[in-house]
């Protein structure tokens, strides 16, 4: 039984196998390629170290003697076969050759590059690192303003450092310090003495006094050691970001003074559970550039793009908001307005037959960017996408929640609460390309 | 046989809910329980996660629904949601980490403000596994879980250490509140029309009996 709402468009045998190719390639799809080396320079174990591109720049960086990180598991490389409509590399190859021509332009244009960006940034000479820094709004239009910039963001970051991520001992010192140089009183240590700290009341560890640095140190502990927790789980399959290695600790360290400064400069939302799984990518990404400047500044310049891409969304995390227009309830409400509007049978199956309320799992989904919901190349692919999007992800990504919908909803159609429930939380790999396909076609439709 | 009933063959439908604050280990004892995994270094739970498994008690089936929700206060409001209709809690503290203890009391309350009052809360401390690290005595532990009228045990999902029994423990209590019920109202459970909601967990919606159509699959 077909409800009559449903447009013919959506009944077509294109929502349950991949379309054809593109219409740029009459002849059959070659077979799935091997994925393109992605932009972290990284080797299967048994090549040897220099390779001649911008290998040599980073193997300089690693401490001596240190055995470079072989990213057996590199989720850019385990990228399912088969995806001819998003892995085309005649279509790949034309798109980072557009790509490339409108980063090599004096001045960037916007419109040009969102529309590039949207289909999907191909994996290789590290494009997607730039494009999502121009997409952030990081780094300016006009390139001859990029080395200004940067620099003037790198040395506010390097202060907020200085500033935010030292401990109350140091702090107290240095007051004591600034208050005995301002009373010139620099003749103690001549005199052998071993001088006392003059530790203010309020300033000292036991002082129950609110203002006291310790206090606020005491509080933040409670919110590092979350951020720490949180941290040690991110993405805990790559080796990237988890496990012993040097490298995973570094890049760990990063992510954990990204999240603290963020929640130190933020005290209205300070670190809410997720935002680990919003940064991830961002730091994977600047921290793989081929250029090595980018790689040693990766910490400061993913904490822009984070504040940048986290004002879009951070009312999703605010408890104060659940309730508000802006808050996740009414966020979720409009994704389900959304699949109502377009397939009102399923929306109907869902909701009112079975009673899968879509909090059950789109709270994740939309909360998360879809970071725990894909392999992680999958995710860059669909955040090419969500940041692409002029007015920011939010939109394009309850569009891309319902096409989820839509693509599973013959399982869904036939499933019961258990098993509907048991599908969407743990969502089955699909073909990325063929995803954003069928979210951009909501787009034409959800006007009409 | 068991092994063969089809997954939604059950006698009686129980929905659990697991809480308790972040890192005590919610995630591992649910997929311990559900699916006997367990993975050092597991994703932190956004918003709630469900899994189901069925056991038997006595000669009934007996399928648990269980909700595993996220820890972070922030969340609270959201899952708090997802009482509605439990029939059964785990309220899990890392039995090394002592102030996952104090947040118990906290909640408690949170459990009795959006549950029904016969619900069958079982206090678990959970981590055992880390004898050097204890930083919660059992004695404490039983002591309060009897002060506030709830069940306790120690666990580790690691070691797969009680937490079958833990589970089975909470079902098999509910069955007997269930069962118990029945009985009080002259009914036998088994003779309940299909789909009849029992009263356990108030305006409950999906804790059930539910008369087994066929006899084995």
């Amino acid at each position: 039984m077909v409800n009559k709402r449903v447009p013919d468009w959506l009944n077509s045998s294109m929502w349950q196998s991949p379309p054809p190719a593109s219409t740029t390639t009459a002849a059959p799809p070659p077979p799935p390629p091997p994925i393109k080396p992605p932009s972290p320079p990284s080797k299967p174990p048994s090549v040897s170290s220099s390779d001649g591109s911008g290998n040599e720049a980073r193997e300089a960086r690693e401490p001596a003697g240190s055995v470079q990180k072989t990213e057996v598991r590199d989720p850019l490389l385990s990228s399912s076969g088969g995806n001819e409509y998003d892995a085309d590399p005649v279509e790949d190859v034309s798109r980072q050759v557009q790509l490339s021509q409108e980063l090599s332009k004096k001045i960037i244009n916007m419109g040009e590059l969102q529309r590039l960006a949207s289909l999907g940034i191909p994996d290789g000479a590290g494009i997607r690192s730039t494009v999502w820094k121009l997409l952030l709004a990081y780094l300016p239009r006009d390139k001859a303003l990029w080395s200004s910039e940067l620099a003037k963001k790198r040395s506010q970051y390097k202060n907020f450092k200085d500033d935010l991520l030292k401990n109350p001992s140091e702090v107290t010192r240095e007051m004591e310090e600034s208050t005995s140089s301002q009373n010139g009183d620099e003749t103690r240590e001549g005199k052998g003495l071993l001088s006392r700290s003059e530790i203010p009341v309020d300033e000292h560890p036991l002082s129950l006094g609110k203002t006291s640095v310790w206090n606020q140190f005491f509080q933040d502990t409670e919110i590092i050691e979350q951020i720490d927790r949180d941290v040690k789980r991110t993405h805990p399959d790559m080796h990237f970001f988890s496990g012993d290695s040097a490298s995973a600790k570094a890049n760990q360290d990063a992510l954990k003074n990204i999240l603290i400064i963020y929640a130190k400069l933020n005290p209205g939302i300070r670190y809410v559970q997720g935002m680990n799984e919003i940064l991830a990518p961002l730091y994977y990404v600047f921290k793989n550039d081929p250029n090595e400047d980018f790689v040693i500044n990766a910490e400061a310049d993913t904490f822009f793009c984070f504040v940048e891409l986290l004002s879009g969304i951070r009312d999703n995390f605010c408890k104060q908001l659940d309730n508000s227009v802006v808050g996740i309830r009414s966020t979720i409400s409009r994704m389900s307005q959304l699949l109502k509007e377009h397939d009102e049978e399923l929306w109907r199956h869902l909701e009112l037959t079975t009673k899968v309320n879509p909090q059950f799992y789109a709270f994740r989904w939309i909360t998360l960017l879809l970071t725990q919901e894909f392999n992680f190349a999958d995710i860059l692919h669909i955040w090419d996408t969500l940041l692409s999007d002029p007015e920011g992800p939010q939109e394009t990504l309850l569009r891309v929640c319902c096409a989820m919908l839509i693509l599973v909803r013959r399982r869904l159609l036939a499933g019961d609460f258990t098993a509907n429930l048991k599908l969407l939380q743990s969502y089955p790999s699909t073909n990325i390309g063929h995803l954003l396909y069928v979210a951009n076609k909501l787009r034409s439709h959800s006007h009409s | 046989m068991a092994a063969y009933r089809a997954d939604d063959d059950y006698d009686y439908l129980f929905k659990l809910v697991l809480i308790g604050d972040s890192g005590v280990g919610k995630s591992n004892l649910l997929s311990r329980f559900a699916k006997n995994e367990f993975n050092l270094e597991s994703k932190s739970t956004i918003g709630v996660e469900f899994a189901t498994r069925s056991i038997r008690v006595d000669d009934k089936i007996v399928k648990a629904q269980i909700w595993d929700t996220a820890g972070q206060e922030r969340y609270r409001a959201i899952t708090s949601a997802y009482y509605r209709g439990a029939v059964g809690a785990l309220l899990v503290y890392d039995t090394s980490r002592h102030v996952t203890f104090e947040n118990v009391e906290r909640w408690l309350k949170e459990l009795r403000d959006h549950t029904d009052q016969n619900i069958v809360i079982m206090l678990v401390g959970n981590k055992a596994d880390l004898r050097h690290l204890r930083a919660v005595p059992t004695e404490e532990a039983k002591a309060y879980a009897e002060k506030e009228n709830t069940y306790f045990m120690e666990t580790s999902a690691l070691e797969a250490l009680n937490v079958e029994t833990a589970f089975t423990e909470v079902l098999t209590q509910i069955y007997h509140v269930v069962s118990r019920k029945a009985l009080d109202a002259g009914n036998d459970p088994s003779a309940l029309p299909k789909g009849q909601t029992i009263n356990v967990g108030s305006k409950d919606d999906v804790s059930a009996v539910k008369k087994t159509t066929c006899c084995s699959a």
